[in-house]
Formats: structure tokens, C-alpha cells, sequence
């Protein structure tokens, strides 16, 4: 089994070297297999099951200033002061200096992930690189991959609740600074919130009670007796993050990942 | 004569046009049994604990302008501990809120772009849904602004409700907003001071060094390792007690932020004279120690006849000597024998 | 052949004009220039190019509601409770507005793109007893989820393909700049009236 994954992998990986070229003067990133498996949605209904997720393809890191850089390079449409503040708010990348550069934080920046993105953005540059985001069930599956190891957490719900627990400071370490999980994804947790597809999915504390199909809501007692595990409270966080997005919302703290279906 | 006539006339045009803008519903006829004919805006004044905004002098009701920044950062939770607290303008507990009785409060909610969370605030003093909550979850960055009429007086608390509650109001998401009656305001008193008990669950015990994380499984366990007043250990001990002249009347404002213990407030060698229960309208007389549940307050008053220092104590008594519960009010001036002395000569 | 008529038939509706009914091309042609003098603001929705199609097959891209202001909701034909009463409130509006209701387009966009296809759509303006001014949207996935971004409409599918989603109906003026919204289904949509009004004036 283990091989046949292995397989899959440089497999897929071999296609996507001989695959549609980019300007790209930065290799592509490398995209690993996330096996097929079950997604326990996070809030229970009584109708709910697994949903079965197939096994699909996801960026190893997440997308970095550098090559965000490449992608307004080849969509000026998408710089800073080009920008539809439909699809991007005032925050814009507001960690560069111009259109085209990076300014003088580069050297710090470039292999640092991406932020000050909106959902637009990250939506143009995984069509652009042909690719798509991975949906919040796919995320959050991968995301639940175990570390190969961990320095100071006992488990990685703790590790990932600690770095919830730290305000934002200072700048961002480049990509692979964390840990890598079994699939071979790296800084799934502990770097940077990741934007989803369907991040708004979740009826979230936004809406009236007069909802469909479940009155769940992330604030006080509804949302904690519906919790599938309440001591997944870091579960909780990210949804609660997610819903309080707006697409168009630039965020010191938020940047993307691409997925791919694996066909 | 002709200055009143304008003053007035421009006071009806005012009126007016409050009414084309639908914030006026008249005594009378709004069917709430209080004043909410709004006319001009102030910004209201907040306080970090233990200080209390002034009493208002205004007497009619007002559009209140407030804003509160969130802000999570690391403080001293004892001498030698560290805890990311989460705040409502930097401080445990956050801002002191006074506004009056039919005032019109518009309210926003800032998110500091550093933040690492989204939040929102329930304000008990509200009427409506969540208490401001569903309006207000904020990304980090970003900001929330919605309004309400203050229709009920009292002391009430507020505390953010983003999921999961329990972390963000273990984290020291809680705070206080004062409304004055429109009838009857609070006595005059010489000192105001506002207090607000809050539990705080940590991986490390009660003063461990160094920083200490959020321990989630005590916080279910309702086992805390600290019950502090104002957010640290020694917030109101030693420079920083509350202070008094004998004599002088004092009114407590406090509030119970929980997330989980309900508080037995006592004031050791005092007696309230007055503890308006729950913070509402019912005034209780000569009470030693009062209940506040979590996510309540009351408004306690007393009159300080002998000088010392009054301990100030969750009487559930092991949180004041074990967990941190205990703050001071230093009372200074002559003693009165006839009240309190001393009888066995050194 | 029908669609071409169809296409026609929309592009006159949408001109808001009765006369030129003999060429269809210039009748398009004249919707494109119309457009192209009215630069879409930068918050327009109508930014999106997508296509979407109608319910009677028709491609469409959402520029083509340009000129008028729309009444918009996202709803799921097999919806069995909250939808068919979004539909409602819609209706209602489009009462009340009388001999104006033609002056304002009325949207309904699927979010549920595996089963609403444009013939599904279409009967269900035949279920809901829809005036033909209707516009019924079946879209892509990525096409439909980023209108939802930009109408602030949560939704959700679960196990059974059914959708958890908010209801939302949303005001665009003559440009498609979202003017107002209201949320909740059987809402008072006094605001939503006058809006339009305002807009009509």
C-alpha cells in the first residue's frame, strides 16, 4: 500500500514536470497525494455521515511571495494598484513595496508564504497555474495528518492551539520552517491560516436564526453542544476564523495553498 | 427672549428631523415606558479597571459613540508568569462602558490587524439578537459597527462569544457596561472602583514560571489554577490597592466574567449597606457576602468608618488564599473607638 | 433555433425597448453598446465574466443585467422549506411593484449545480407560477461559489445533496453594485422596496 502511494506520488509529481509550463523561473511546487478517506463534518446534524473525500493532489507548501510574484508578473490585472477592491480590499499585499517588487523585506519575504491575500486572488492564481483550492473537507483531512514529529507538543492538537494562542508577531518564516505531516505536507498548522474553496460553507455567526436546515452557530451554547468532539477546540477556531472572512478580506496572517483533483 | 424662541425653534427642527431619521420614539407613544427622543452625540468615556467612567451629566438620551479594540497580548498574570490574554483595549478586564437609560449606542468593534482570531462582542445590556454577537465577528484587521437603544438600567457585563466561548472568556474576554436609570440615578458616592472576578486555566500551576498556555481540559474540568480580581495576581495589593478616607462612601462595580465559578463577594471587616442584587433593581440592605454568577455583576456600596486594610475576597475561601482571589481597599484617617479597638495592650 | 429566439426575446427584455424586432443581431449589438458606454464600477458584480445559463438553455453572462436594477437570491429547487419561501418574498416584491416589476430584473441563482440544470429550473418557474420575466441561473461550481462569495450567501451541501445555506435577498442597482440586503426568510422587506423605488425614481 505504502508503495503503491509512493508510486502515485513520483508518479504524479513526474506528470506535473512535463506538464503546461508557466513562465515559471521558480521550479513548481511540488504537489504530494492525499490518500482517499472520510470527513467527520465538524458540527453533527442527525442527517450527518462521513463525507467520503477521493484522494487528490495538494501543494507541499503553501504558495510564496516569490511566486505570487511570477503570477502578477503574468496577470498585471492582479497588482496592487490594479486590483478590483471588489476582489481585493486595501491590505493587498501590504507587506510589498510595488506592483512588481517585493521592496527591500525580498530576501525575508520571497521563500516566505504569501499573505494579505484575498480569496479572489488565490482563487485567479490556482487557475492560473491550472489548479484549484482544496475544499474545507480536503483541508481539514489533510490538515488532521499526523507530524513526523513534533519538538515540544505532546500531540498536535496542542501544538496547533499554541500557536493559536500567540498574536501575530514579527515576520513570517519561510515555507518548510514547521513540520511536515505524513502525506508530506509541510506547515499545515503553525505558519499561516489557509483560505479554502468553500471557506464560506459554514453557516456562521453572521446569520439570523431563521436559517434552513440547522440553527448551529459558533457563539455560545449551539455551537459547543454540537461539536462533534468538544475538546476539538482547535477545530473550532478554524472555523470560526473562516467565518468571519469575506472574500475579498486581506489578512497579515492568511494566505493559500493549491489543490488538484488526481486524474 | 427672541435667543429661547430660537433655541427652541431649533430644538423642534432638531426633533424633527430625528423623527424623519426614526430614531425618535416619544415617551409616550414608543411603548417602552422611557425617553428615547435621541437629540445630539457624545463619545463616551472608558476606563481601564479599576477606574469608572464619571457620572453622566447629560439628561436626555443621546447617540453614544464607543469603539473597543481587541487586542491579544502577552502579560503578567502573576510575578513571574506570563499568559496571552485576549482583550477587550488591552486590559483584563476590558474597558468600563457608562452610558444612560435611552441612550442610542453605536458601537464598533475593532479587530487588531496583529490579532491572530476572529471575535465579537455580547453585551448583557443589549436587546437583541446574541446581545450584538451575530453582527459583530470580526477577522483580524477588520472592523463591526451596529446599534442598540440601552432600554434596561443596571450593571451588566459583556464578553465576546466567538467559538469556542469558553477559551475566549477564559482568555480574558470580558468587561463591564454601566447603564444609569433615567429616573433615580445612584446616590452620590466618594469613590467608584470597578472589579471583575474572571478564572484562568493554565498547563503549569498557580505561579509557575515563565509562559503558560491555555489548558483546555482543566477549563472543562471547571478546575482552575487561578480566581484573580482584574486579570493578575496582586492587580489591587500593595501600591495598587483601592484607597478611602474614613468616612467616604465607596460603590464597587463588580462583575463575575467566569468562564466557569460563581463568585462569593465579600469585603472582610465590612458590611455592604447596600448590594443592589444581580445588578438589577432590587436593593438589598446590610449584606455580608453576595452571589455573583458568571456572567453577572452587582453593585455593592459601603462606608468606610474604620481606617485599615479590607480584604476584598472570593469567600470560597481557598481561590482568596490559594488562587489569587483576594484584592485591597487601604482606608486612611483617625480611628473611632467607638466603632472598632483594640482592647489587649501590647 | 429556439435558443436564438430566446436570446433575442432576452436581449429586447433587457433593452426595455418594444421596437427593432426584426434582427436579432442588431438588437444584440445594440445591448453590447450599451454596455460598452457604461463602464462597470470597480464593486460591480457584474465583474464576474463567468457564464452562466438560463433556464431555457441560454448562455449568460451576468453584464447583461446591466441597465436595470436586479433583485437577486440563491436558492436550490429541491429545497423544502426555506427556498420555495425566499421565492415567495421575491414574489411578493415583484407584486407590489405592479406595472414597475418589468422595470427591475428578478434573479434566482442554483447553487445546487449538479441537479438544477436549466431544464430542472425551468419547471420550477412552472412549480413556483412565475411571470416569464423571471431569470434562473444554473452555473458551474467555481462560478456559483464566487457569486456567493460576493453576495455574502453561506451554503453548504451535506451527505444527502441537500444544502445548509443562508437566506439572503440582495438589491443590485442599474450597475450591479450591491445596494442593500436583507436577511431571513418572510423578512420585512420595506427597506428592499424602497431601495428599488429609489432606484426606479
Amino acid at each position: 500500500m505504502k508503495f503503491l502511494v509512493s508510486f502515485l506520488t513520483v508518479f504524479c509529481v513526474s506528470l506535473f514536470a512535463f506538464g503546461k509550463a508557466t513562465n515559471a523561473a521558480l521550479p513548481e511546487t511540488k504537489m504530494v497525494v492525499v490518500r482517499a478517506g472520510n470527513y467527520y463534518p465538524f458540527l453533527i446534524k442527525k442527517s450527518d455521515k462521513p463525507i467520503p473525500i477521493a484522494a487528490f493532489l495538494m501543494d507541499e507548501t503553501a504558495v510564496t511571495n516569490g511566486e505570487y510574484l511570477e503570477f502578477i508578473k503574468a496577470n498585471p490585472s492582479w497588482s496592487k494598484s490594479k486590483v478590483s477592491r471588489l476582489f481585493a480590499d486595501p491590505n493587498y499585499l501590504a507587506q510589498w513595496e510595488g506592483d512588481f517588487n517585493i521592496g527591500k523585506e525580498e530576501k525575508k519575504l520571497f521563500n516566505a508564504p504569501v499573505v494579505n491575500v484575498s480569496w479572489f486572488a488565490a482563487q485567479a492564481y490556482a487557475k492560473w497555474k491550472g489548479k484549484r483550492l482544496p475544499t474545507v473537507a480536503e483541508w481539514e483531512m489533510a490538515g488532521n495528518g499526523k507530524p513526523d514529529k513534533l519538538k515540544k507538543h505532546a500531540s498536535l492538537t496542542e501544538y496547533i492551539l499554541d500557536w493559536y494562542n500567540r498574536p501575530n508577531t514579527g515576520d513570517l518564516p519561510n515555507v518548510k520552517s514547521t513540520y511536515r505531516n505524513e502525506y508530506g505536507l509541510y506547515d499545515m498548522h503553525g505558519l499561516i491560516w489557509e483560505w479554502t474553496f468553500n471557506f464560506n460553507s459554514f453557516i456562521s455567526s453572521g446569520d439570523s436564526r431563521t436559517n434552513t436546515q440547522d440553527e448551529a452557530k459558533l457563539y455560545c451554547a449551539a455551537g459547543a453542544l454540537t461539536v462533534k468532539d468538544r475538546k476539538n477546540y482547535a477545530a473550532f477556531l478554524r472555523f470560526s476564523f473562516r467565518g468571519s472572512l469575506k472574500g475579498s478580506y486581506c489578512i497579515s496572517s492568511l494566505g493559500f495553498r493549491c489543490a488538484k483533483d488526481l486524474k | 427672549m427672541k435667543k429661547t424662541l430660537f433655541t427652541v425653534l431649533t430644538f423642534s427642527a432638531f426633533a424633527c428631523l430625528q423623527m424623519s431619521c426614526k430614531t425618535n420614539n416619544g415617551n409616550s407613544s414608543n411603548g417602552l415606558g422611557i425617553d428615547t427622543t435621541t437629540t445630539g452625540t457624545v463619545t463616551a468615556e472608558l476606563t481601564d479597571p479599576p477606574l469608572v467612567p464619571k457620572p453622566l451629566t447629560y439628561t436626555s438620551p443621546k447617540h453614544v459613540m464607543v469603539t473597543l479594540e481587541v487586542i491579544e497580548k502577552v502579560m503578567k498574570i502573576a510575578d513571574s508568569t506570563d499568559y496571552t490574554f485576549w482583550t477587550f483595549g488591552g486590559t483584563v478586564p476590558g474597558k468600563f462602558i457608562r452610558v444612560r437609560q435611552g441612550d442610542l449606542v453605536d458601537f464598533t468593534l475593532k479587530n487588531q490587524a496583529g490579532n491572530k482570531l476572529p471575535h465579537n462582542i455580547d453585551l448583557h445590556a443589549v436587546t437583541g439578537p446574541g446581545g450584538g454577537a451575530t453582527v459583530t465577528n470580526v477577522a483580524p484587521g477588520y472592523d463591526a459597527r451596529f446599534q442598540f437603544r440601552a432600554l434596561n438600567p443596571g450593571i451588566f457585563i459583556y464578553h465576546c462569544a466567538t467559538g469556542p466561548v469558553g477559551m475566549h472568556i477564559a482568555n480574558g474576554m470580558y468587561g463591564m457596561i454601566y447603564v444609569e436609570p433615567q429616573h433615580d440615578p445612584l446616590p452620590k458616592v466618594d469613590h467608584e472602583y470597578y472589579i471583575m472576578q474572571g478564572d484562568f486555566y493554565t498547563k503549569g500551576k498557580f505561579e509557575a514560571k515563565g509562559l503558560q498556555d491555555f489548558d483546555m481540559d482543566k477549563a472543562i474540568d471547571e478546575k482552575p489554577d487561578y480566581v484573580l480580581f482584574n486579570g493578575r495576581v496582586g492587580s489591587l495589593l500593595g501600591p495598587n490597592a483601592l484607597k478611602a478616607k474614613v468616612g467616604e462612601t465607596v460603590r464597587l462595580f463588580v462583575g463575575n466574567g467566569g468562564p466557569n465559578l460563581v463568585s462569593s463577594f465579600h469585603v472582610i471587616g465590612e458590611i455592604f449597606n447596600i448590594a443592589r442584587v444581580e445588578g438589577g433593581s432590587l436593593v438589598n440592605h446590610d449584606v455580608q457576602t453576595t452571589l455573583i454568577p458568571a456572567g453577572g455583576a452587582t453593585m455593592v456600596e459601603m462606608k468606610m468608618e474604620v481606617p485599615g486594610t479590607y480584604h476584598i475576597v472570593d469567600h470560597s475561601i481557598f481561590r482568596a488564599f490559594n488562587k489569587g482571589a483576594i484584592a485591597n481597599i487601604k482606608v486612611e484617617g483617625a480611628n473611632d473607638p467607638n466603632i472598632f479597638m483594640n482592647l489587649k495592650k501590647k | 433555433m429556439k435558443s436564438i429566439t430566446i436570446l433575442f426575446l432576452a436581449a429586447i427584455l433587457l433593452q426595455g425597448c418594444t421596437g427593432n424586432t426584426n434582427n436579432p443581431d442588431k438588437a444584440k449589438a445594440e445591448v453590447a453598446k450599451e454596455t460598452a458606454k457604461a463602464p462597470l464600477p470597480d464593486g460591480s458584480i457584474f465583474n464576474i465574466k463567468d457564464t452562466f445559463t438560463t433556464q431555457h438553455n441560454t448562455p449568460m453572462q451576468l453584464v447583461s443585467l446591466q441597465g436595470k436594477p436586479t433583485l437577486i437570491a440563491m436558492i436550490f429547487s429541491n429545497c423544502g422549506y426555506a427556498c420555495p419561501r425566499l421565492t415567495a418574498d421575491m414574489k411578493a416584491i415583484h407584486d407590489k411593484l405592479g406595472a414597475k416589476a418589468n422595470q427591475v430584473n428578478f434573479v434566482l441563482v442554483s447553487f445546487d449545480v449538479a441537479r438544477d440544470t436549466p431544464a430542472r429550473l425551468e419547471a420550477y418557474t412552472k412549480e413556483q407560477e412565475m411571470t416569464p420575466d423571471w431569470i434562473l441561473l444554473h452555473g458551474g461550481e467555481q462560478t456559483v461559489r464566487t457569486l456567493s462569495v460576493l453576495l455574502n450567501v453561506q451554503y453548504e451541501k451535506d451527505a444527502e445533496g441537500n444544502f445548509s445555506h443562508s437566506n439572503l435577498i440582495s438589491v443590485l442597482d442599474k450597475n450591479g453594485v450591491l445596494a442593500f440586503q436583507k436577511e431571513g426568510i418572510d423578512a420585512d422587506h420595506t427597506e428592499t422596496m424602497s431601495t428599488l423605488q429609489k432606484m426606479l425614481q
